[in-house]
């Protein structure tokens, strides 16, 4: 039974080929993803070892709270003081302190460098003179020797076109600083720390610059020999004050790359989940290949049960055969992985996002996965068509009937269909607006099942959405239009296979391109209501950066100007819970931000309390008055009073604090925007000028009016869409390729009725043309049925959102117009191999009887 | 017998539909080598319905399929009226089939998916024409199918599908049309239909018939009769009758 099978799979090479394509690419994917952040883990964590083997023991401030979004855990600083203290410990032979803060480096085209708000980030730290603790090796220059000497990474060196000897802007707490670049460091063998922009003053300068004065983020320690980190972090922490930690330079070294590995598995979380699409739509066309071709096979199977193959035998053939082409496909991809990775890589930088990954880590473990992912997708696929041929009665080998059932469905199946279908939808909806604990969790498992729910459905549908979508075809093509239509009518079962596949790739297509667009004109709207000014200076500094307060008072002098205000963004906890907050002067940010005030008073917003928004306020039981719990990570918790509750969180977002709470908690004093709303009867454009003589001491500051700030707001949200169209491209490139699969099957069988409209006249283009259009037909079908579930998914995720600030549906029905079009013209490209190979038909083959 | 089948002789002086001149067909090379045209040298007269006949290997298929520009010759020439089909590249051979020739086929004659009207026209609309119309409707009265114009072939028995097949034959006015074993899956009854149907398509309505079959009831129905021989014409016979066909079988010990 077993050579039977084999040599059935040798017999139809081309159906296997393009079968195992599909399992192939996504296997590919999959072992790329995990090669990728295999790849990435290892750096880092070579990277950490390397950067902390020769520190023993590191003290700093216990952690105050855990920032939203997983931005880890926030801490003050220790104090300068310490540093003698721990230098008096015996068996301690070097203790220093170390420095992080912002600082943004301006290049030499005058752009600031990095991406603080969506990006790495942008890094001021501190020069060691101390080998063992200075993580930086100077591949050219000098090391920083005054307060104007700075010494770059090699990655903002390249980015930015600086060399040493160069003289350039960094922007930092207080003026623009004007720095020269004396050297250009690695970090450890790295050009960047995790692909942040990092200058490097002396330790005096960055404490002034970045830091606090008298302040260090952390001490770091030298052991004398002979003494062990345990016993040396034991004998430190025995002198320090509360509220601060002596870690082991093992103990960071292993924090940090834990701290990696999880945002890591955010971003291998994410890579996967296209990866399992694309399977998943390889199992669809894996699917549909072998019901096709157990349906050819009924006589060859009913002749195998004539002569004695028990059903079993006939099923383990199928299963054996799938087993065999998911294992060559899942190796060939496990091979291509590799090249994936790096092609992953490159993309993800060409959105604009680097990976620091050096050289490639093949794990075993790495393999095993994406071989195991691959055959089981292909044989769970050929379950229902194994036992399907394993029904095939004897008899069959002595009936002429081919090609199995062309059905529409039974009712079970459409009960089966609908009640899989109601699931997914009440799972999805569940997810999003119910109180569930793993709510990712649940809306992907109903989105799946709204996809199956769809193509079980599928055949039901197939025949009035062919003749739908086909009905202007005969007009148009005349007669090999007709033939066309009629084509992909006369087998709704396998119509309808064919476009499930692509109706997951255009589903979600359409679905984040509905998200996007919803989300855009989100934004616009919160802008043009929000934001009641003029102009902008952005900074894109993000929370916790900026620039100089004093811009914004100086801007706010000049007679073009009515109101100025600088806007700052930080974390804090608050009520319990980690959350960005925004701050500014009540006096002036209010005639510029619409808030909406519903309760209490702009003039009682003072250094000890906050203004929170309405929905919040509800949803924490907070009234005018109430006494809040806040942590920052300077002053430690404190209590705030609420003072403020608006309704309108469009710009203003959920909590608010006045300048002087914001100074009075939070170290660093960033501006991250300054609105300015211009005088009345000044243009715009005079308005601008005035602005620009005063920012441009400022440099990669962004001077903006209120289009393109919006614009600006806008733009990281193409860059996503950029990317996941890219990685969902690969789903619809294996849907095409399930089309161009099914179209040469259904061709095989037809070869008799192709040789027929040969012979009696129809040239060889109106061939083409006819399989060009039935393709076209299927295509159509799959990505209309997609797009009606991604705007369903795009419109139940954007009402999930809508207190997320998402309060905008929109279709953009331009942008789904191209999909169709583009969906079109792929079917037509997918129709391009099996038409050839049918105009190629022998036409005597198909008219000379048997 | 012969009376009843004396009107073609009354006609004009018949012209030349189609013709082969030196025809050959070789299969294979050297030790394999198969001539399954070997030399053939015949024409086909307008408005009469000719017979080929022979023995299983003898030529018959490929030399129909050869005239009427569904296979090539390997050496010599094929016409339809003065066209050398060797001269003709796909595409050329596609229009004139499409345009010039007519088929009829033993099975699988039509399109699954169009229904019987639309086979019947579906050379005409590949050539996007709407045809005659009044000729269109003589041919499907005289066929016999103005009831069943809307029904797919599944739909039909084998002889109404036959029948369909004559009429798409006859639906472009073609100058010849050829027919490999039209009978050879119908039954006795459907035979002597669908070969009365092509009978008058050539007394009444003027067609040129081609023919190849192995049964000789067909070929009485015929105007001639070419019989072949491993690749050769070996003999000819004017006005047949079902024995008369026969005696000469028998006489080649078939």
């Amino acid at each position: 039974m077993f050579s039977t099978t084999l040599k059935s799979l040798l017999a139809h090479k081309f159906r296997m080929l393009a079968t195992a394509m599909a399992v192939t690419l996504g296997v590919a994917f999959m072992a790329g993803t995990l090669v990728l952040t295999d790849t990435m883990r290892q750096t880092f964590d070579n990277l950490f070892a390397d950067v902390y083997k020769g520190t023993d023991v590191v003290v700093r401030a216990h952690a105050a709270f855990e920032a939203p979004q997983g931005g880890g855990a926030q801490r003050g600083r220790v104090d300068a003081a310490l540093i003698p203290r721990i230098r008096a410990v015996p068996g301690v032979s070097v203790a220093e302190g170390g420095i992080f803060g912002y600082a943004r480096l301006v290049g030499k085209n005058g752009k600031a460098l990095g991406n603080p708000t969506n990006g790495a980030p942008v890094l001021g730290t501190a020069w060691s003179d101390t080998p063992a603790l200075n993580p930086f090796n100077l591949v050219q220059g000098s090391p920083p020797r005054t307060d104007n000497e700075v010494v770059i990474d090699k990655k903002s060196a390249g980015d930015g076109h600086l060399a040493v000897g160069d003289t350039t802007t960094v922007l930092v707490l207080g003026p623009p600083q004007r720095v020269r670049v004396v050297g250009i460091a690695k970090f450890g063998n790295a050009d960047s720390p995790g692909g942040a922009t990092t200058v490097i003053f002396t330790r005096a300068a960055a404490q002034r610059l970045v830091a606090e004065p008298g302040k260090f983020d952390t001490i770091d320690v030298v052991a004398a020999p002979g003494v062990s980190q345990t016993e040396l972090a034991r004998r430190i922490a025995s002198v320090l004050p509360d509220g601060t930690e002596a870690l082991t330079g093992k103990a960071i070294t292993a924090e940090s790359q834990s701290a990696i590995r999880k945002a890591l598995s955010f971003f291998n979380t994410f890579l996967l989940i296209f990866a399992v699409i694309a399977l998943l739509v390889g199992g669809f066309m894996m699917f549909n290949t072998f019901a096709i071709t157990v349906a050819q096979r009924t006589r060859e199977n009913g002749l195998l049960r004539a002569l004695g193959a028990s059903r079993r035998q006939i099923l383990g053939s199928v299963l054996i055969e799938a087993f065999l082409v998911g294992l060559i496909a899942s190796l060939v991809g496990i091979a291509a992985g590799v090249g994936v990775a790096i092609g992953l890589k490159n993309l993800l930088s060409a959105v604009g996002v680097e990976i620091p990954a050096q050289g490639v880590v093949v794990r075993p473990g790495t393999e095993v996965i994406a071989l195991a992912m691959g055959i089981v997708v292909t044989m769970a696929a050929a379950v229902s068509p194994a036992r399907k041929a394993a029904k095939v009665p004897p008899i069959a080998a002595m009936q002429l009937g081919m090609a199995g059932s062309t059905g529409y469905g039974s009712k079970q199946r459409v009960l089966v269909g609908s009640v899989v279908l109601a699931a997914g939808v009440g799972a999805l909806l569940w997810g999003l607006f119910g109180d569930v604990s793993q709510p990712v969790r649940l809306v992907g498992a109903g989105a799946l099942l709204v996809f199956f729910g769809v193509s079980i459905l599928g055949r039901t549908v197939a025949l009035p959405l062919s003749r739908l979508i086909g009905a202007p075809l005969p007009r148009l093509r005349g007669i090999t239009g007709e033939i066309a239509r009629e084509n992909a009518m006369r087998n709704p079962k396998r119509t309808a296979a064919s476009a499930s596949a692509l109706m997951i790739g255009v589903g979600l297509v359409g679905f984040i391109t509905i998200f996007v667009s919803s989300a855009k004109a989100s934004i616009d709207d919160s802008i043009s209501s929000g934001f009641t000014g003029d102009i902008v200076l952005d900074t894109g500094g993000g929370v916790g950066g900026g620039v100089d307060p004093a811009l914004a008072e100086r801007v706010a002098k000049l007679p073009e100007v009515a109101a100025a205000a600088g806007l700052r963004q930080g974390v804090a906890q608050i009520g319990g819970s980690g959350t960005f907050l925004q701050a500014g002067d009540p006096a002036t940010l209010f005639s510029i931000m619409r808030i909406d005030p519903r309760a209490g008073s702009v003039d009682d917003l003072d250094a000890n309390s906050l203004a929170v928004y309405d929905q919040t306020a509800r949803d924490k039981h907070w009234t005018i008055g109430s006494q809040v719990p806040a942590v920052f990570a300077k002053t430690g918790p404190r209590t705030l009073r609420v003072a403020l509750i608006y309704s309108d969180n469009t710009q203003a977002g959920n909590y608010l604090l006045s300048r002087s709470g914001y100074e009075a908690n939070f170290a660093g004093q960033f501006d991250s925007r300054v609105l300015i709303k211009k005088a009345p009867g000044v243009s715009t454009a005079a308005a601008l000028a005035a602005v620009r003589t005063v920012s441009r001491d400022y440099p990669g500051v962004e001077l903006l009016d209120k289009a393109q700030y919006t614009h600006n707001q806008t733009a990281p949200f193409d860059q996503l869409l950029a990317l996941i169209y890219a990685l969902l491209g690969l789903a619809i490139v294996i849907a095409l390729l399930g089309i161009a699969n099914t179209l040469a099957l259904s061709i095989t069988e037809r070869t008799r009725e192709v040789g027929l409209l040969r012979a009696v006249g129809m040239t060889r283009s109106q061939l083409r043309s006819a399989i060009r259009w039935e393709s076209v037909i299927i295509a159509l079908q799959g990505t209309v049925l997609g797009l009606v579930i991604g705007v369903f998914f795009g419109w139940s995720l954007v009402a999930a959102m809508h207190d997320q600030g998402i309060t905008v549906f929109r279709i953009p029905l331009l942008s789904l117009l191209v999909v169709v079009l583009i969906a079109a013209l792929a079917g037509m490209v997918a129709a391009v191999p099996p038409s050839r190979r049918a105009a190629r038909l022998d036409v005597l083959r198909a008219v000379v009887s048997d | 017998m012969t009376s009843t089948l004396s009107a073609p002789v009354t006609r004009a002086e018949p012209t030349v539909a189609a013709r082969t001149a030196d025809a050959s067909k070789v299969y294979g090379r050297g030790q394999t080598e198969v001539r399954a045209l070997d030399g053939i040298t015949v024409d086909f007269l307008a408005q009469r319905f000719t017979a080929i006949m022979g023995p299983s290997g003898s030529g018959k298929s490929t030399l129909l399929h050869c005239i009427a520009g569904l296979d090539t010759l390997t050496s010599g020439h094929a016409y339809i009226g003065e066209q050398d089909l060797s001269s003709l590249n796909d595409h050329q051979l596609t229009i004139l089939r499409r345009d010039r020739v007519g088929f009829i086929f033993q099975a699988y004659n039509l399109v699954p998916t169009l229904t019987a009207i639309e086979n019947v026209t579906l050379p005409l609309r590949l050539a996007g024409r709407s045809g005659d119309r009044a000729w269109i409707d003589s041919v499907i009265t005289t066929m016999g199918l103005a009831d069943r114009l809307q029904h797919r072939p599944s739909e039909l028995s084998g002889g109404q599908q036959q029948r369909v097949a004559v009429a798409r034959a006859l639906a472009t006015k073609p100058q010849i049309i050829f027919a490999d074993e039209p009978t050879g899956n119908l039954d006795s009854r459907s035979s002597g239909e669908v070969l009365a149907f092509m009978r008058q398509a050539v007394d009444e309505m003027g067609q040129t018939i081609v023919m190849v079959t192995h049964d000789p009831r067909a070929a009485g129905f015929a105007d001639r009769v070419i019989f072949l021989a491993d690749g050769r014409v070996v003999d000819e016979m004017s006005d047949p009758t079902t024995d008369k066909v026969l005696e000469r079988m028998k006489l080649f010990g078939e």
